[in-house]
């Protein structure tokens, strides 16, 4: 028998073509050079970051999360705490504590720090959530998700309730993003290749099976919990550096919807679907906003009514789901067999 | 007294169904045992409960003179009883070996070692050829195969074999036997066999237990089985035919 070459070497194709394609999104952008377009292309980069960690835990467990896109609230609302100036902090947030009101981080140890505090969350959810299994995980992490939002709706003088936080320091460098959105590819596949991202998808495939084979169900799913909150907690502090406002409703229902929309139509149970699934989702939302706003064609005009893109994302979602349930990459990963191309699609 | 894995005084109910009761069966290391019964007799369900995926209602399961109590299967399985099921039950999303792989991981074993230990696994148990095959793809018989070595993993002591020969021909279930027998030698576990095919459990096994109804009717050796009248009622009308002609 041949010596089996190891998992790393065999893989490891698959986070540098996805990172090529990423760095090819933002040369792009770069070329372009217009203040509009550079925007798009940072949301690229965060949807990137909240798809991935969508995947981190449903493509690994198999379950279905509404609820992650809590932790993003939860990462946003922690770096706008750490990096508001403190004068506008005491107007507006004055129910935080005193280290935190006077506190003022630069923009790398603050989304760091916000990412942790929502992977702390994640944890303690997870301890509880983590016993369920299928639809029942999934629907409490959809009240997970209603409680979240409820809570920073509502505590007005920590989240301000429902209006704007601003102040938020904005960061238009399209650069902090990607870089964040390659370490959080490479991160996704390092853990999708380690012990417990093998021992989580063995439970995905058959939950009885693994029990039986030794494998602590609850536990893998809660590594991945953990640490895919600390990933949506990471987008969040990124979106919110991106805008600089933060609302309780811009991390609810629409921003789930979509994130799910893209990691389904690129192939849940695959890191390669995800980032695909952000970037063709991305590319059709940004041609239908240029039609929203109309396109010239000819000597007339071609506008389409606002509020299509939404109708065309369940569409694509619907179609996908019907025939081609296991998304675009049919929930494979791009592994690199030689040039040019041949078998881009490799095992799962 | 010798290691055994033993069933003692067992008793489940389902919504006031009794699918066991009292059962006592004693599973000691190095030999073969055979549990036997007509469909609906309880077997699967007592190696549910020797395996931590049943709680029965009474009694207890007692592994090496140590009572095991409420624990889940997982960690049953790290204590050394492993367990085939009737469906196959392979991961099979993964790869064959990775099927092997991770259940040395599940033991906690890092990757590297679990790779190489489920590769010297899939030698063992002559089936090395498929190791870079998706497991969901595989004919039954290999499927049975890959199953009994992910069971092997990491040398348990006891190993439970849910009717590892249904659907097997003749000269596949004589390979299946032999197999069994290589186990008893070679890793020294305990075996647990449950099957349909009377003449395979007759043929290997040092110990018959009969189940029927959720009782044990009856246990000896194969020569006392044979010759057993409640045996041969138990088995009246569902498989008389068969019995019969082996009997």
């Amino acid at each position: 028998m041949a010596a089996r070459s190891s998992i790393l070497a065999k893989t490891v194709s698959t986070p540098v073509i996805l990172i090529g394609i990423l760095l090819i999104v933002a040369l792009v952008a770069l070329l372009v050079k217009s203040g509009p377009f550079n925007q798009t292309v940072i949301d690229i980069f965060i949807r990137v970051v909240l798809v991935v960690g969508l995947y981190v835990f449903i493509g690994n467990s198999g379950v279905i999360s509404f609820g992650h896109i809590g932790f993003t609230c939860l990462g946003a609302y922690a770096t706008a705490w750490l990096t508001i100036p403190p004068p506008m902090k005491k107007m507006a947030l004055p129910g935080l504590p005193d280290i935190i009101l006077n506190a003022k981080l630069p923009f790398a140890p603050a989304i760091v720090l916000a990412a942790i505090f929502a992977g702390v969350c994640a944890l303690v959810f997870g301890k509880i959530l983590m016993r369920l299994s299928g639809i029942a995980a999934s629907i409490a992490t959809f009240a997970m998700l209603a409680l979240i939002n409820q809570v920073y709706s509502n505590w007005e003088r920590v989240t301000g309730a429902t209006s704007s936080v601003v102040g938020i320091p904005i960061n238009r460098s399209i650069w902090p993003y990607a870089i964040c959105a390659f370490v959080v590819v490479i991160i996704a596949y390092l853990y999708a290749i380690s012990r417990s991202g093998l021992a989580l998808r063995s439970a995905r495939d058959e939950a009885t099976a693994a029990a039986a084979s030794g494998i602590d169900i609850p536990r893998e799913r809660l590594i991945a919990f953990t640490l895919s909150g600390v990933i949506m907690g990471l987008g969040g502090a990124l979106y919110a550096h991106s805008v600089g406002v933060v609302t309780p409703d811009t991390f609810y229902l629409g921003l789930t919807f979509i994130s799910l929309s893209m990691l389904v139509v690129g192939g849940m149970n695959s890191l390669s679907g995800a980032v695909l699934g952000v970037v063709i989702l991305s590319t059709i939302i940004q041609i239908l906003r240029w039609f929203e706003k109309g396109v010239p064609i000819g000597g007339t005009t071609l506008t389409i009514p606002n509020g299509l893109q939404e109708i065309a994302i369940g569409i694509v979602m619907i179609v996908i789901l019907m025939y081609r349930p296991s998304g675009l990459t049919k929930n494979r990963e791009l592994v690199w067999r030689g040039w040019p191309f041949r078998g881009l699609f490799g095992g799962a | 007294m010798s290691p055994t894995l033993t069933a003692d005084s067992v008793s489940v109910s389902f919504e006031g169904l009794r699918a066991l009761s009292k059962v006592n069966l004693d599973v000691p290391r190095s030999r073969i045992t055979g549990l036997i019964g007509p469909n609906g007799a309880g077997k699967t369900t007592l190696v549910n409960v020797l395996t931590g995926f049943q709680v029965p209602s009474e009694g207890h399961v007692i592994l090496d003179g140590e009572r095991l109590g409420c624990l889940p299967p997982h960690k049953i399985r790290r204590r050394g009883v492993a367990r085939t099921f009737q469906s196959g039950r392979l991961f099979s999303d993964l790869s064959v070996l990775d099927n092997l792989e991770v259940t040395g991981i599940g033991l906690g074993l890092q990757r590297k070692e679990a790779a190489s230990r489920a590769a010297e696994m899939l030698e063992w148990v002559g089936i090395a050829h498929l190791a870079e095959r998706t497991a969901g793809g595989l004919p039954y018989t290999d499927e049975r195969r890959v199953a009994i070595g992910r069971a092997l993993m990491m040398e348990p002591h006891y190993l439970l074999l849910d009717e590892p020969a249904a659907g097997m021909s003749a000269e596949e279930a004589a390979q299946l036997a032999s197999l069994i027998k290589r186990i008893i030698a070679e890793k020294k576990c305990g075996v647990l066999l449950i099957e349909h095919n009377i003449g395979l459990v007759l043929n290997i096994c040092d110990d018959i237990h009969v189940l029927d109804s959720g009782e044990i009717i009856d246990c000896g050796s194969p020569a006392a089985i044979k010759a057993s009248e409640k045996v041969r009622h138990a088995y009246m009308g569902t498989q008389a035919d068969a019995v019969g002609e082996i009997l």
